[in-house]
């Protein structure tokens, strides 16, 4: 029988259980993970959790800094040649396996990826590569099918690494140039590496190894952090971020970049009209959407995503959509609906924040007579629904691919192919051709004006509607020093300074 | 020999017609995993990469020759691959289910230590204070849900008093101590409900055995109290106690899902509930197989639990 004197007991060794279990090594860091990255192929995109790991042991042409301005990496320097041609010259690094990073292994990448069989997330940007030149093992020169001016961007795509010539051939790991060595993962549970101690950064990492822990369950992620089990969170929920900030022991580092809103069905349906769907955006009082599905952290989303404090930004374009319930009753009657309509909205019950931006955007829409029935299946249903199109119009929660107004493209440019990204079956030749002209036009005050008519014809043919830009947050032991949330679009990219990282 | 040989038989067959159910739901159900994989983050993919993906994944082929090689690759003892990351599916689950054995063992062990004496003192004190108490604590048990429970321990001895890591799993080998912590919250999180139910059903059955003739008369026969209670009134009061903890069980090899979910436990139903969320249909098909097995075992494991404590079935 358990006696008070063995109970006493058995709790007087539970603080030493703990501190064997906790002792965090030196040098080693513990990050939780908001979902275990289903695989760590280099080039697919498998989400951004993988992509934070995949930025420490693979590596690209270039990346983006702190600052959010694009930076070297394998290549140190690039440049344009001629009209529709780019040089990258590679600097003195090499792969885990020992092997030089040369110009014959940046070629065999990209011959993978525009591989007709490739499942790789740039394919169709690599694909207009013409020809890959090889003058000397540390120069590639890429000559594009047409100017494009992104190129450079492309390889700072944590999806777009260079990977040592034939490594990936038969099923094999493959090997990558990151200052992190893959050391062991099991799947749900954890992921561990080990640092690379011949990096190309000299100094870099700064910690010996990280362990990236899956926390799929957001609360327990935030407790974890809290209890000292882990050292750095990625995907605050919004809800924990006031008591983040009020721990002492904890820093939040925030940025508005990833953001809310709507597409429509431009086939079939009610929001074939652009009318109706500017009525939309004008019918929308944004900032409940961000208190009640973000607790107040981010910002209302009154045009289309360009990132404020870009040089593509304008001010007066970026409130359009200011709520203007007369406006949105106007343009419904000029369409001949000023009796309203009965409509569906696509959404899921998976995450709360679609269903909540959903729940908003149903009542306001209520309100100017269009009656939207809401659909909240889980999130695999919603994206078959989504890609199939069976939705009148759909809640999105998405990010911009690159700083650049080229990096919203995938979402505004219903001429490419149909997504459930973007409106579905709508036809949207001008905002293309604009897009076109923007990524092959190098001079940059040409690109401004190209890029404010993009969005003034974004805004009135209203492809997407903005509803709110969303806070994203990294939370962190107050010890923690040198990671940086990239800002705006750029903050799932952020894995990356994991390398200049270091624990006290 | 010819009762468990029939017994035997129907389970093969349960099982055959659970994996085809299952097989058949989980085409029917929307969603795709090239999609799903291609879509992590919320990320459009080029639906060109995704049919190529369905190809290289053999989604694109006919569903009835999906099924008949899915089949023949089973009765071979190949569960498949992962649609998702390539791994042996027969691996995952080998180091999953152990986790989870041990889980509802641990949880199972501490229902009992706590669910059969205070049933049985509840019993013999039948209106007393401590029946009366121990009557509404099982009531609260059993009324709470464990994600409340397990999110109220997390907070008290992680959050609060640092005293256990908020969740996770250390291997035993790596380091036992660790490993006791991590599995006693949400083994205490499951014990809770069990072991309420077993108090319930255990004060019940004992009461209702305690009225039977044939106590009395052994009562009436002047044998000791103590003797009547574990020889004549405990081993009839346990039969269905016996049946109620081994349903519960089989219930929770792929029921633990909430507690794996709140105390990030890696655990069989975890692994069920992420690959029916990314469609990673071959861990579905050999998740459910092999709980299938497990849970039919379990019943005829009960049934011959019931021969064994009651000599009446055997000749039934």
């Amino acid at each position: 029988m358990l006696s008070r004197r063995s109970f006493l007991l058995a709790n007087a060794a539970i603080p030493f259980l703990r501190m064997k279990a906790f002792a965090a090594t030196s040098g080693s860091l513990v990050f939780g993970l908001s979902s275990h990255p289903p695989n760590l192929d280099p080039w697919r995109h498998t989400g951004t959790a993988a992509g934070a790991v995949k930025q420490l042991i693979f590596r690209g042409l270039t990346s983006f800094g702190p600052d959010g301005q694009l930076r070297g990496e394998l290549a140190e320097t690039w440049e344009r040649s001629g009209d529709s041609g780019w040089v990258f010259h590679l600097r003195d690094a090499v792969f885990h396996n020992g092997a030089p990073v040369t110009a014959e292994d940046v070629k065999w990448t990209l011959e993978q990826i525009a591989a007709e069989k490739s499942t790789a997330y740039l394919k169709a940007e690599i694909q207009s590569v013409q020809e890959i030149r090889t003058p000397d093992r540390r120069t590639v020169h890429l000559v594009m099918k047409e100017p494009t001016v992104t190129v450079p961007m492309w390889f700072a795509n944590f999806n777009m690494p260079i990977i040592a010539r034939g490594t990936t051939e038969g099923g094999s790991t493959p090997v990558g140039a990151g200052p992190f060595v893959l050391k062991g993962q099991e799947r749900g549970v954890a992921i561990d590496l080990e640092a690379f101690d011949r990096f190309f950064k000299p100094g870099l990492p700064k910690v010996k190894s990280i362990r990236f822990v899956a926390y799929a369950d957001e609360n327990l992620r935030v407790a974890a952090l809290q209890a000292g089990d882990v050292d750095i969170i990625d995907y605050v929920p919004w809800q924990a971020m006031d008591a983040i900030e009020r721990d002492s022991k904890l820093k939040l580092l925030t940025t508005n970049g990833p953001f809310m809103g709507l597409i429509f069905n431009g086939r079939t349906g009610p929001f074939t009209d652009p009318r109706v769907r500017q009525a939309v955006g004008f019918a929308i009082r944004r900032d409940e959407i961000v208190k009640a599905a973000f607790f107040g952290r981010g910002a209302p989303l009154e045009g289309i995503p360009l990132t404020p404090g870009t040089p593509f930004f304008d001010e007066a374009r970026s409130h359009h959509w200011r709520y203007d319930p007369d406006r949105a009753k106007k343009l419904l009657a000029e369409a001949g609906m000023s009796n309203g309509f009965q409509c569906t909205l696509l959404s899921t019950a998976q995450y709360g924040m679609h269903k909540q931006t959903a729940e908003i955007v149903q009542q306001h829409l209520a309100e100017i007579g269009i009656q939207a029935k809401l659909n909240l299946p889980d999130w695999a249903t919603r994206l078959t629904l989504g890609g199939r199109g069976q939705y009148d119009f759909a809640v999105v929660g998405d990010s911009a691919l690159t700083p650049d107004p080229d990096g919203i493209a995938f979402l505004l440019d219903a001429e490419l192919p149909e997504s459930i990204s973007r409106s579905y079956g709508m036809s949207t030749p001008k905002l293309h051709e604009l897009f076109v002209q923007g990524r092959s036009t190098f001079e940059h005050e040409k690109r401004r004006e190209i890029y404010a008519q993009m969005e003034q014809e974004a805004l009135e043919q209203a492809p997407f509607v903005g509803l709110a830009w969303r806070s994203q947050g990294y939370a962190m032991k107050k010890s923690v020093e040198g990671f940086h949330n990239l800002p705006g679009s750029l903050s799932f990219a952020s894995g990356i300074t994991l390398e200049e990282t270091s624990i006290a | 020999m010819i009762w468990i040989a029939k017994r035997i038989a129907v389970a093969l067959v349960l099982v055959w017609i659970v994996t085809t159910i299952v097989f058949l739901a989980i085409q029917m159900v929307p969603g795709d995993p090239a999609e799903m994989l291609l879509s992590q983050g919320g990320v459009a993919p080029d639906p060109a990469i995704v049919e190529e993906l369905r190809a290289q994944l053999g989604l694109d082929r006919p569903v009835l020759e999906q099924y008949r090689d899915s089949m023949w690759s089973l009765l071979h003892g190949d569960l498949g691959v992962s649609l998702i990351d390539g791994n042996p599916v027969g691996g995952l689950i080998a180091q999953r289910l152990p986790r989870t054995l041990e889980l509802i063992g641990a949880a199972a062990l501490l229902a009992l230590l706590i669910g059969l004496p205070t049933g049985l003192i509840a019993a013999i004190r039948r209106g007393e204070t401590f029946d009366r108490v121990a009557s509404v604590v099982a009531g609260m048990a059993l009324a709470i849900p464990v994600f409340v429970v397990g999110t109220l321990l997390v907070l008290v001895f992680a959050q609060i008093l640092h005293l256990v890591p908020a969740g996770g799993y250390v291997p035993f080998a790596q380091s036992p101590g660790q490993h006791l912590l991590l599995l006693s919250m949400p083994a205490m999180t499951i014990a809770l409900g069990l072991g309420a139910m077993v108090f319930r059903m255990t004060r019940a059955s004992v009461l209702d055995v305690s009225m039977r003739d044939y106590i009395r008369t052994a009562r009436a026969k002047g044998l000791a109290p103590a003797r009547i209670l574990l020889h004549h009134v405990l081993r009839n009061a346990l039969m269905p106690v016996v049946t109620v903890v081994a349903l519960q069980l089989g219930t929770l090899l792929g029921g633990t899902v909430l507690v794996e979910y709140v105390f990030n436990y890696p655990g069989l139903s975890g692994l069920l509930v992420d690959a029916v969320n990314s469609r990673d249909y071959t861990i579905v098909q050999g998740v459910v197989l092999v709980i299938s097995i497990l849970f039919v075992g379990l019943n005829l494991l009960v049934d011959l639990l019931y021969a064994v404590i009651d000599p009446r079935v055997r000749h039934a």
